[in-house]
C-alpha cells in the first residue's frame, strides 16, 4: 500500500462523499453520540461516589471528572466502527464492485470511520460542553501536554482503527467476527481505561494493562493530556503505542492479502 | 384460558424453529460468560478501592448485576424480537395481516417471537444473583423470595411498558428502528445502584425514567437492604406503566393507515 497521489484524492472524494451520505442519519448519529456519554457517566458516579470529599489514589471528584469527559471526546475520536461498516461488506459480496477500483477497499473503511466521527462529533460537543459546565473538572494540562496529547490521539484513532479493521476481516473466514470483536470490547472495558484509569488497577492487572494494546487505542491519550504520567511512564507509553501501531499495521496487511486470496463473492 | 393457549403455541412455535440454530445457544452462551465476566472484574475493580459503594458491599452488587442480566435476557428473549417486527411491519404495511387476526393486536405484537437461545443471560444472571447471595450467606424465606418475584414482576413489567411505548412512536415517525436505544442508555445506568448518582440524576432514574425499580429495587429485596423506596410501589408502578402503555397503543393504532393509502 504506498501513498500514490490518485490514492489520496480518491480517499478526499471518498470521505466527502461519505460525509454527505452520513448526514441522512444524524438522529441515530446523535444517539449514538449520546451512548458515549452515557458510559462514561456512570464510572464517574462510580468513582465520585468512593471519593466522596477525599480521594482515590491520589485522585479527587474533579479529577474523576475532567478524566471521564476528555474520555468522551477520546472514545469518540477513537472508536473502531469497521465492524459494522467494513464486516457487512466482505460478508454480503458488496466487496466486489470496490475490488474493480484501482484503489485498496480499506480506504472505504476509512473514509466511513472519518464521515461517521465528523458529523456526530458535531452533534456530540454541544452536550459535552453542557457537562463540562455542570460537573466543574479540574483539567491539569499544560501546552507540552497539550501538544503530546494530539501525537497520542492520533496514533491511539489509527491504531483502533487498524484492530478494528482485523477483526472486521475476520469476516472472510468466519460469520461470528462479531463474538470476537466483542472479547476486545470487554478487555478494552478493563485494561483500557473504561472502569477505571489505568493507574488505579490493582498492581500486575495494571503491568498487563501498560503491556497490552487496548490502553494506547483510549487510555493512554487522556493519561498525557493531564499529565498524569511522569517522564519515564510517558517515553515507554509513546515506544509502546508506536510499537504496537507498527504490529497493527503489518497484521492488517497479512490478514487482508489472505483473506482477499479465497474470498469469492456470495453467489459467485 | 385462550391467551394462555395462544401463547404457548407462539411459544412452541419459536422452539421448533429455533432448535434448527442451535450452535446458537452455545455461541450466546459464550458471549454472555464473557460479558458478565468482564463486568464482574469491573465490580472488582472498582471494590478493590473500597468495601462500601453507596452502602453497597461487593456481594450485593454482584446480585444486582445478575438482576440487570436477567432482565437483558428477558428483554432479548421475549419482548424486543415481537416489537421489533412491529416496526418493521407498519412501514411494510404488513401490519394489516396482524390487524386482521381474531386476537387482540397488543397481545399478538408482543409475544409473537422468541429467540429462546438469549436464555443464556438469563440462566447466567440467576447464576450470579446465586453466588452472590450464597457469598452473602443470606437466609432467603419463602416471603422474601415471593416479594423477590413481585419486585421483578413489577421491573419486568416497567420495562415491557417503556419498549412498548417507544415502539408506539412507529405510528407517528414510521422510521423508529433505533428507538429503542433510548431504553438502552437508561437501562445501562442500573448496572450499579441508582444510590451512586448525584440526587437530581437519581431522581431521574427513579421517578421519570424508573431505572431503579428495575435493578435496584430487586436486588435491594432480596439482599436485604434497606429498602430506597416502599416496595409495594414497584408492582404499582409497573401496572401503571403497563395500563398507561396499553391506552397509548390504541392511541397509536387508531392512526395507521397501512402502507400507500
Amino acid at each position: 500500500m504506498i501513498l500514490r497521489r490518485t490514492t489520496l484524492a480518491g480517499a478526499l472524494a471518498l470521505t466527502r462523499a461519505e460525509i454527505a451520505d452520513m448526514f441522512q442519519y444524524r438522529v441515530v448519529l446523535f444517539l449514538y453520540s449520546l451512548w458515549e456519554v452515557v458510559h462514561p457517566i456512570v464510572y464517574l458516579a462510580v468513582w465520585g461516589a468512593i471519593a466522596g470529599e477525599g480521594e482515590v489514589g491520589g485522585l479527587r471528584l474533579s479529577d474523576f471528572a475532567a478524566y471521564y469527559l476528555t474520555f468522551m471526546l477520546v472514545s469518540h475520536v477513537t472508536a473502531a466502527i469497521e465492524i459494522y461498516t467494513f464486516g457487512p461488506m466482505i460478508q454480503q459480496g458488496e466487496l466486489s464492485p470496490h475490488l474493480l477500483r484501482p484503489m485498496n477497499p480499506v480506504w472505504v473503511a476509512a473514509a466511513r470511520n472519518i464521515s461517521y466521527k465528523s458529523v456526530s462529533m458535531l452533534l456530540l460537543i454541544p452536550v459535552w460542553i453542557g457537562l463540562v459546565i455542570i460537573l466543574r473538572p479540574t483539567f491539569s494540562i499544560t501546552a507540552g501536554s497539550a501538544l503530546l496529547f494530539v501525537v497520542a490521539l492520533v496514533v491511539a484513532a489509527l491504531l483502533a482503527f487498524l484492530v478494528g479493521t482485523t477483526f472486521a476481516l475476520l469476516a472472510f473466514w468466519t460469520t461470528r467476527s462479531f463474538s470476537f470483536w466483542e472479547i476486545w470490547i470487554g478487555l478494552t472495558f478493563l485494561l483500557g481505561g473504561q472502569v477505571a484509569p489505568v493507574e488505579l488497577l490493582p498492581g500486575f492487572v495494571q503491568n498487563l494493562a501498560t503491556a497490552l494494546p487496548m490502553r494506547y487505542t483510549l487510555g493512554f491519550p487522556i493519561e498525557v493530556l493531564l499529565n498524569r504520567l511522569d517522564a519515564g511512564e510517558l517515553a515507554l507509553g509513546f515506544v509502546l503505542q508506536f510499537a504496537w501501531l507498527i504490529a497493527a499495521a503489518l497484521i492488517v496487511r497479512t490478514v487482508w492479502r489472505a483473506g482477499i486470496r479465497q474470498y469469492s463473492a456470495v453467489g459467485a | 384460558m385462550r391467551i394462555l393457549r395462544i401463547v404457548s403455541a407462539f411459544l412452541r412455535a419459536a422452539i421448533l424453529k429455533e432448535t434448527a440454530y442451535r450452535a446458537e445457544l452455545v455461541g450466546n452462551l459464550v458471549r454472555s460468560v464473557i460479558n458478565i465476566g468482564v463486568a464482574v472484574g469491573g465490580l472488582a475493580v472498582v471494590f478493590s478501592h473500597t468495601s462500601d459503594l453507596s452502602g453497597w458491599r461487593l456481594e450485593q452488587a454482584m446480585v444486582l448485576l445478575g438482576v440487570y442480566y436477567l432482565v437483558q435476557g428477558i428483554v432479548q428473549t421475549a419482548l424486543s424480537p415481537s416489537l421489533n417486527e412491529v416496526v418493521s411491519e407498519v412501514r411494510k404495511g404488513t401490519f394489516d395481516y396482524v390487524l386482521l387476526k381474531p386476537v387482540p393486536s397488543l397481545l399478538l405484537s408482543s409475544t409473537r417471537r422468541f429467540v429462546v437461545w438469549h436464555v443464556a443471560d438469563v440462566m447466567l444472571g440467576g447464576a450470579i444473583i446465586a453466588i452472590g447471595l450464597i457469598r452473602l450467606e443470606a437466609q432467603i424465606t419463602v416471603g422474601i423470595a415471593a416479594v423477590f418475584v413481585g419486585v421483578m414482576v413489577g421491573g419486568v413489567s416497567i420495562v415491557f411498558s417503556i419498549w412498548l411505548a417507544l415502539t408506539t412512536l412507529v405510528f407517528w415517525f414510521v422510521r423508529v428502528e433505533n428507538i429503542t436505544m433510548i431504553f438502552q442508555l437508561f437501562f445501562d445506568t442500573g448496572r450499579y445502584p441508582v444510590e451512586i448518582y448525584p440526587f437530581w440524576l437519581r431522581q431521574l432514574l427513579t421517578f421519570v425514567f424508573p431505572v431503579a425499580f428495575i435493578t435496584t429495587v430487586p436486588a435491594q429485596t432480596i439482599t436485604g437492604r434497606e429498602p430506597l423506596v416502599a416496595i409495594w410501589l414497584a408492582p404499582l408502578i409497573g401496572a401503571l406503566a403497563l395500563l398507561a402503555a396499553a391506552r397509548f397503543w390504541r392511541i397509536g393504532l387508531s392512526r395507521y393507515t397501512s402502507a400507500s393509502s
